[in-house]
């Protein structure tokens, strides 16, 4: 013990002579989580909090496409524009104006001309077979359908298929809404009556046309986590952890460097130290990973607020994110151990040591969620420590985990470093069989 | 049991190598003696220094210090030896002091032990001024002179030092040089390696001269001058038996 604890103040005296590379291990995973939470924090908004600017060329003015604008000015998601300097917006203007590469515009809609008969000729059909069923002699005027007629879209070729998607389902509800509107005016001639339509005399008219409806529920009472989905619960865990990898490059680099300056041979002709040694440099990158995450979760709980974003939210067992750091730490330490061990130089090292954790990153989940990769791929990601480490701090402040939901990525953390280790140990026992 | 080392038919041929390191070696050393491991580069000086230290396993063969078997008896044989390699096996960024203390610690001595045995010798060594500068900071000599006392701090019986003197000025050497005479005073055995064949003449007791693996000769110094022709220093008979072509 007194070994493991001499060597951990020896590498304690030399990182603190090193501040630069201490300020460097905690500062820049610092910047990586405050700058890529900023990045992605419009992403991890819900689309109803962002209102976009949206041209509309109307070619038809008739009932439904008022109807649609209305509900497009409505929304709280769109700002309409439908004219420059008093003229109607024409169908040319329009995709001029998205393709003008200023991004001012991202969004465009045209209705076509004879939009608002189409409709009416439908609902006409519909209300005519309706009555002959129910025996009414009501009988509206129709002419055959043409064919189908398209709101069309136009969005700025930079828009991303999911914002597509989103907008693309938001305009359908609204132009189904005004359809049903036209429909159901159709339907209070059969009475003799006209209807008043408007949402102000029918509030409830889009809840009845909706009929079930849909509504996202907690799966728990642990936590309201809807509140909790946002930039900085996501990317705060998922960079900490990646930074917390980045112990390979000093912890390599100093062991390399210590068989170059001979102080490695020095502990090698000691008599049974290795273990020791080994250990106490293990225990100590350990802890400095531990600290590191704490810092970073600590940017996450005060920092983040000051930069606009929400603050983290730790999960109803906070107390469990430190054995989940000293576990992420200690995979992350024997990693670098591992790679200390195996290669001659920091030339080798380093480049290999920093693209593989971009790798095992990527494979991870830290860049994009695990669930949105391939079956193989979803495979494939439970060979890296970084999913492991990922899983059981989102099962703590996602889930609103206990002790029996991290219990199995601490265990695969735990088992993966100790193999790391004694592969390590291995191969710096057989260094000197083949040193002439 | 008058021998400190005895090395017996050793072997070692590294992966990847032309030719072997030790081809069938063997010497012996007598306690409370310097012997002088000399040959040319490349001859299997090193080589037979880190099988003595338990660092490298010979292929065939046998190497005994005190009796105890260099592979077998690796660990205690460690704790009666101390070794002073060509590197300077220091930490370049602690001080003196602290690389001693950390040392120390892995031997499994006690702070104050360390604290008196390495201000005795830094005095002894001329570096009780520099103890507190970082390793990094020291002249050639100095590094020399601190890479000694680390392998002093257990207090072995055995010092076995690799080219202890390479690049250091003359006053190092000098006080290195005495510091050893002074050592062997106290009972100890010192196995020496290094190209500068006068220094080794004025220290050795014995030498034994190795080349491509192989034991050439030994004896001391003296008998060796006058039992080779045309001998007047230790270099001409490192000459006469190794040759003058420059090996790589």
């Amino acid at each position: 013990m007194k070994k493991i604890i001499a060597t951990i103040i020896k590498e304690w005296l030399l990182m603190k002579r090193d501040f630069a590379g201490l300020l460097l291990l905690l500062v820049m995973p610092a910047i990586l989580i405050v700058v890529m939470a900023l990045i992605q924090d419009a992403p991890f908004k819900d689309y109803q909090e962002v209102r976009f600017d949206l041209l509309l060329a109307d070619n038809d003015h008739g009932i439904l496409a008022t109807q649609i604008k209305n509900g497009l000015r409505q929304s709280k998601n769109f700002h309409v524009t439908d004219s420059i300097g008093g003229q109607e917006l024409s169908e040319q203007q329009l995709k001029n104006m998205l393709q003008d590469g200023s991004g001012n515009y991202k969004i465009g809609i045209v209705i076509p001309k004879g939009v608002t008969a189409e409709v009416v000729n439908s609902a006409n059909i519909i209300v005519n077979s309706m009555s002959g069923k129910m025996g009414m002699s009501a009988s509206l005027p129709v002419r055959a359908a043409r064919d189908q007629i398209f709101v069309q879209m136009y969005f700025d070729p930079v828009s991303m298929p999911s914002f597509r998607a989103s907008i693309s389902n938001a305009l359908d509800k609204f132009i189904t809404y005004a359809c049903s509107n036209v429909l159901v005016d159709r339907l209070s001639l059969l009475s003799g009556q006209k209807a008043d339509t408007s949402a102000k005399a029918n509030p409830d008219l889009k809840k009845i046309l909706q009929g079930v409806g849909i509504k996202e529920e907690p799966l728990n009472d642990k936590g309201n986590y809807k509140q909790h989905i946002n930039s900085v619960q996501h990317n705060v865990p998922a960079w900490a952890i990646f930074g917390m990898f980045f112990i390979v490059i000093p912890l390599a680099g100093h062991m390399i460097r210590e068989r170059e300056e001979g102080s490695a041979l020095r502990i090698a002709l000691v008599p049974n130290v290795y273990k020791s040694v080994a250990m106490g440099k293990i225990i100590f990158y350990t802890l400095i990973c531990t600290l590191q995450f704490f810092i970073m979760f600590g940017i996450g709980l005060w920092v983040m607020p000051l930069l606009g974003l929400p603050s983290i939210y730790l999960g109803t067992h906070p107390v469990l994110l430190l054995p989940i750091a000293i576990c992420i730490g200690f995979a992350a330490t024997t990693y670098g151990y591992l790679i200390g061990a195996i290669f001659k130089t920091v030339n080798q090292a380093l480049p290999f040591g920093s693209i593989s954790i971009v790798i095992l990153s990527a494979m991870g989940g830290v860049w994009v969620p695990i669930d949105l990769l391939s079956k193989t791929m979803q495979h494939v990601a439970m060979v890296s420590p970084l999913h492991w480490g990922l899983t059981a701090v989102n099962n703590v402040i996602l889930r609103d985990g206990s002790v029996k939901d991290v219990l199995l990525p601490l265990t695969v953390l735990t088992c993966l470093g100790v193999v790391l280790w004694l592969i390590s140990i291995f191969l710096n026992s057989r260094r000197y069989q083949s040193v002439q | 049991m008058p021998y400190a080392i005895e090395i017996n038919d050793l072997y070692k041929n590294y992966k990847g190598a032309w030719t072997p390191a030790l081809n069938g070696f063997s010497f012996t050393v007598r306690k409370n003696t310097v012997m002088g491991l000399l040959g040319p580069n490349g001859a299997g000086k090193t080589t037979s220094i880190n099988i003595i230290c338990g660092l490298v396993e010979p292929d065939k063969g046998s190497a005994k210090v005190f009796g105890k078997d260099c592979v077998k008896d690796m660990l205690a044989i460690r704790h009666i030896i101390g070794v002073v390699p060509q590197q300077i096996a220091l930490f370049g960024n602690l001080t003196a002091t602290e690389n001693f203390m950390y040392i120390g610690r892995l031997y499994g001595l006690n702070d104050a032990t360390i604290t008196k045995r390495a201000n005795s010798l830094m005095e002894r060594l001329g570096l009780e001024k520099h103890a507190d500068k970082r390793i990094k900071s020291y002249s050639g000599g100095m590094k020399r002179r601190a890479n000694i006392i680390a392998s002093l701090l257990h207090e072995p019986e055995l010092l076995i030092l690799d080219e202890p003197t390479a690049g250091v000025d003359v006053q190092s050497r000098a006080m290195i040089m005495t510091f050893l005479n002074d050592y062997k005073q106290l009972g100890k055995t010192i196995l020496y390696t290094s190209h500068l064949l006068d220094e080794a003449e004025q220290i050795c007791d014995e030498v034994v001269i190795i080349d491509e693996g192989k034991f050439v000769i030994d004896g001391t110094p003296k008998e060796l001058i006058t039992n080779t022709p045309d001998a007047k220093k230790l270099e001409d008979v490192f000459l006469h038996y190794t040759g003058h072509s420059v090996r790589d």
